[in-house]
């Protein structure tokens, strides 16, 4: 009887530490996921294409979305960048009823948002960089420059996303040509 | 000696088993830590955020989800109707009431995982602000379902759950202090085909 009792006692032992081990492993794992995720934005569009390569993200341009859950009334483009060698301009030509932009930064939050009434005349110019960057161009700013809304990000590798109302059938065209004809350029400076 | 083994073994599968089926378990799960509930729609002003909790973190890395930013605007989701119950493809809905502040929203019947519901047909399974028929006190009334309705319709098709997916774009809702007094729209069901 005394040794049913004492392996009884053991057993509970070891679920209890199965338990308090199981919440420790909870905790890291979940600190662990977004530093190990391979289907995290950034992998998912570092496989569909190169750095400083505006890319579609909505089914439109054919094939399966590269990153899901964009508003099916929305065409959007995302390029990648990487501002350890230099800062990034973003450009995009035309008129369309409304669009907005998101700065990212590696593990896909979100560091900086605005859309057209931001910027001046509702032009799509923007020039992303980090602080140190901003100190120099800050001393001399070229004259192509004075229009561009500049976005400091104290980050390295970053994601650019555009995202563009389609209010009907009508607008698909133009809001896509707006989309395909955005660049994505390291700037020299 | 091999009674101690074994009950090491327990230990290490119940902390590894239960650690990694929790987190996973947690991550499923629509619901969560941070959101906002106004009525039946949930919201997650801080996903995407670097102030975001340790679960939208994860969340956002292994979905790939590229969440808007708050000057772009705030989504809200709905899985249950005025009354509780889960919203299904197969049944007819009204949502009616008066809408935020925002430059425009849109607002479209979406699967499981958030995407917009195949309807077959050239029409989409959303709508948005610019188009809809307003009553005499700026509410709107929009009937879902798979048959054509008078006013605003919202196509569905196929069955099994469905969500509504309200997006207010450009708003001052999104900066969360708003949040509190706002008021959506009521989704109340009409019917469901037998």
């Amino acid at each position: 009887m005394r040794n049913v009792l004492a392996a009884l006692r053991r057993l509970f032992h070891a679920v209890l530490l199965g338990l308090v081990g199981a919440g420790i492993v909870h905790i890291v794992v979940l600190l662990l996921v977004p530093e190990f995720s391979e289907r995290d934005a950034w992998s998912r569009l570092s496989m569909a294409s190169d750095l400083y390569r505006m890319n579609r993200l909505d089914a439109e341009a054919g094939g399966a979305p590269v990153v899901k859950s964009v508003d099916p009334l929305f065409y959007a483009a995302a390029c990648r960048f990487d501002l350890e060698e230099g800062m990034v301009r973003i450009k995009a030509p035309g008129n369309v009823p409304f669009w907005s932009v998101s700065v990212y930064d590696r593990n896909g939050h979100n560091i900086y948002s605005f859309n057209d009434h931001t910027a001046s005349d509702g032009k799509l110019d923007a020039v992303v960089l980090t602080p140190a960057q901003m100190i120099d161009v800050r001393k001399d700013l070229p004259e192509d420059l004075q229009g561009a809304i500049f976005v400091e990000a104290p980050i390295d590798e970053g994601i650019f996303v555009i995202r563009s109302f389609v209010p009907d059938d009508s607008w698909k065209p133009i809001v896509s040509r707006f989309l395909d004809q955005s660049s994505c350029e390291l700037q020299d400076f | 000696m091999l009674k101690n083994a074994f009950l090491m073994l327990l230990s290490l599968a119940i902390a590894i088993g239960g650690g990694g089926a929790s987190v996973w378990y947690a991550l499923k799960i629509q619901d969560g830590v941070g959101a906002i509930r106004i009525g039946q729609w949930t919201a997650f002003p801080d996903i995407g955020t670097p102030a975001a909790d340790p679960y939208s973190k994860a969340r956002v890395a292994r979905e790939g989800v590229l969440a808007l930013g708050r000057a772009e605007g705030l989504s809200f989701v709905a899985e249950n109707d005025a009354a509780g119950d889960q919203l299904k493809r197969e049944c007819s809905y009204r949502i009616e009431g008066g809408f935020p502040t925002a430059r425009f929203w849109t607002l479209y019947a979406a699967d499981q995982s958030l995407g917009v519901v195949e309807t077959g047909k050239p029409r989409l399974a959303a709508l948005q602000s610019y188009e809809v028929l307003r009553q005499a006190d700026n509410s709107v009334t929009i009937s879902v379902g798979h048959h054509p309705m008078p006013g605003n319709w919202l196509l569905t098709n196929g069955s099994g759950r469905m969500y509504f997916v309200l997006t207010f774009y450009d708003t001052p809702i999104a900066s969360s202090t708003g949040l509190s007094d706002v008021s959506l729209p009521r989704i109340v069901k009409a019917g469901c085909d037998a």
